[in-house]
């Protein structure tokens, strides 16, 4: 079980890792998109709307590498000082119960809102924006997908630690 | 009272106290909502079908351009930071004070003020700070009570003083809020509510808490100078020369009044205004690394700005998604309306709600970070507050941040003091923080009394700038 879950960790890191990449690419766009506009005062729809994109990817994408990591923010007044196993106890109840729900949810609601925008290959409303919005769309299951992927491996780990002996 | 009809009082209660238990709190908002959604549905109370309205939200908060200005900021002070930029900025600084007594709580107080522009997330700027300035102010020989409150109260400065991220999600927030109160009330051609206007607004009270502390720590000073002695031969570093200053000072400087200036002149947006800051920020990290002579360090540092940037804002748009669903469900329970006969049917009218709130934001302050509160508090309270007579949507913000930033600093459950005391040397007791921190707290609240009463000083540059 912790070895799936060590390989589980190795695809989110390597997602979130790469995604990292496109905050690059929003900062550089964007100020691309800056200098544009205010030296040369063109405007471009579809290079505005490639920086939305690499935003949106980027966070969504990185979402289980950052449960991964740990650094999804949390009240610790309590948890900071609890024992390694109180600890497991939450993260195990907190997954079964609020995690792998929420995640499910939105996949379920989000499929079919995808499969709607592929049905037509959605594109921008802009005439010169990007033709691309059902891929964009398919981001929210995929992100709903590698949150579950991501919340089964910090399960098990979460039942490990439980099942050692004291 | 049927059960049904109060479900939406028992999820906020049950977030609050599955809060506590310490699951991270995206999937605790999220979560809860869904679990009460079902519940809701079984009571015949809640309609499943408003589920489906998800993924248009949450596409809905991926193509918000007004937020795509929260990874540029953070990216702009992760790499000052990882850069040293901020370090030479706050040694610069202490040794061009240093010399008087109490300089060094000045020169904290200053870069505090400098470095919360640019980056506005409080938890590192306490770390970093605190890193830097505590040993030193404490080899310095202060006392260790101020230098700990200095170091703390210049660290929460990071939220009122703009561009703090936290102004970018609060103006948008308050922006959505705002046109909802406005059409609630009739008015279908409603003026906008902008982060550019709360930044305004936050400017002037924020130099305002600026110049407080420096006063005080300037009382302090005149009063028991044994307490803050200057450095004078005691390794405080020699005065810097005009170059030094010109590189770790009027560049970073530069670069934050260019960024704000363009934003409340209203030339740029603050997504615009941001991605030069960000470009900005790489430039003066590129050149410090150069002149350091260490060119192959920079792909590291930018890498690991860039995934400290990352984890950040995904961090910071999970919490909205979770609490996406959660207006969602809470709405759908009701709640709206349970908040607005709540807020409406007070005794005190408009005051006493708004005092109500901003208790209550005070208290949340001690276990939810800025960014859930305004997630969950700001949508379901902004729009009956800015329903009412007279409240104005920049004022209400400013006051918000000042309140919790407040009590981010407030013993014993601030968030700042804990982040101090995990990179406070062993010395300092966590009764000295405690003690430290107290007249900056009296500050803080003197300011809150202040601003209650004198509106303008967060309305009038606003409206002087933009006419709203």
């Amino acid at each position: 079980m912790l070895r799936l879950a060590e390989h589980i960790d190795r695809v989110s890191t390597a997602i979130g890792r790469a995604a990292a990449w496109l905050v690059l690419a929003v900062v550089l766009v964007q100020f691309a998109v800056v200098l544009l506009r205010y030296a040369l005062g063109i405007g471009s729809i579809w290079l505005q709307e490639s920086i939305v994109y690499a935003h949106a990817l980027a966070f969504l994408l990185a979402a289980a590498w950052v449960l991964k990591t740990g650094a999804h923010v949390r009240v610790d007044v309590f948890y900071r000082d609890a024992r390694p196993r109180t600890r497991a106890l939450i993260d195990l109840l907190g997954t079964i119960f609020l995690l792998l729900p929420m995640a499910a949810l939105i996949l379920w609601v989000s499929l079919p809102y995808a499969a709607r925008a592929w049905a037509i290959f959605e594109r921008s409303q802009e005439t010169s924006g990007l033709p691309l919005v059902f891929l964009l769309r398919t981001a929210i299951p995929v992100f709903a997908a590698l949150l579950i992927l991501q919340g089964v491996a910090e399960l098990f780990r979460a039942a490990d630690v439980l099942r050692r002996k004291r | 009272m049927a059960l049904g009809d109060i479900l939406d009082l028992l999820m906020f209660a049950a977030v609050l106290g599955l809060l506590l238990a310490g699951y991270p709190v995206a999937f605790v908002l999220g979560g809860t909502a869904i679990i009460f959604s079902f519940a809701g549905h079984f009571l015949g109370v809640f309609d499943l079908g408003l589920l489906q309205a998800l993924p248009q939200r949450i596409y809905g908060v991926m193509t918000n351009e007004v937020l795509i200005a929260i990874p540029l900021f953070v990216f702009m002070g992760v790499m000052l930071e990882r850069s040293k930029v901020a370090e030479d900025l706050l040694d610069t600084v202490g040794r061009l004070f240093g010399r008087v007594a109490g300089g060094l709580g000045y020169a904290v107080t200053i870069v505090g003020a400098l470095l919360g522009a640019s980056t506005g997330v409080v938890g590192a700027t306490a770390v970093t700070m605190g890193l830097i300035t505590l040993p030193a102010m404490l080899k310095a020989g202060y006392d260790k009570r101020f230098a700990c409150g200095s170091v703390a109260a210049a660290a929460t400065l990071t939220q009122i003083i703009p561009p703090a991220t936290v102004l970018v999600v609060l103006g948008d927030q308050l922006g959505i809020a705002y046109q909802q109160a406005q059409l609630a009330k009739g008015d279908f051609a409603p003026g906008a509510v902008t982060v550019g206007d709360l930044f305004a607004g936050a400017l002037i009270p924020g130099l305002l808490l600026t110049g407080m502390y420096l006063i005080y720590q300037g009382a302090v000073a005149v009063l028991t100078p044994g307490r803050v002695p200057a450095t004078s031969g005691r390794g405080g570093g020699a005065t810097p020369s005009w170059r030094e200053l010109l590189r770790a000072l009027v560049a970073p400087l530069a670069l934050i009044l260019a960024v704000l200036g363009s934003i409340l002149g209203g030339i740029a947006t603050p997504t615009e205004a941001a991605s030069v800051g960000a470009v900005g920020a790489m430039l003066l990290a590129a050149r410090r690394i150069l002149a350091h002579k260490r060119a192959h360090e920079f792909t590291g540092v930018l890498r690991s700005a860039l995934e400290s940037t990352l984890q950040l804002t995904s961090m910071i748009f999970v919490i909205l998604i979770g609490a996406t669903v959660f207006s969602l469900v809470f709405r759908g329970l009701g709640g709206d309306e349970t908040v607005h006969r709540a807020l409406a049917d007070l005794p005190g009218g408009t005051n006493a709600a708004i005092l109500i709130v901003m208790i209550a934001i005070f208290l949340l302050g001690f276990f939810l970070d800025f960014f859930e509160i305004v997630f969950i508090i700001v949508p379901v309270v902004a729009p009956v507050l800015l329903r009412m007579e007279g409240v104005d949507p920049v004022w209400l913000g400013v006051m918000m941040a000042v309140n919790l930033q407040t009590s981010f600093m407030h013993p014993p459950l601030g968030a700042t003091l804990f982040y101090l005391r995990s990179v406070a040397p062993p010395v300092v007791k966590t009764t000295d923080l405690y003690l430290g921190i107290i007249p900056f707290v009296v500050i803080q609240l003197f300011a809150l009394v202040v601003l209650w009463f004198l509106p303008q000083l967060a309305t009038w540059l606003p409206q002087i700038l933009y006419g709203s």
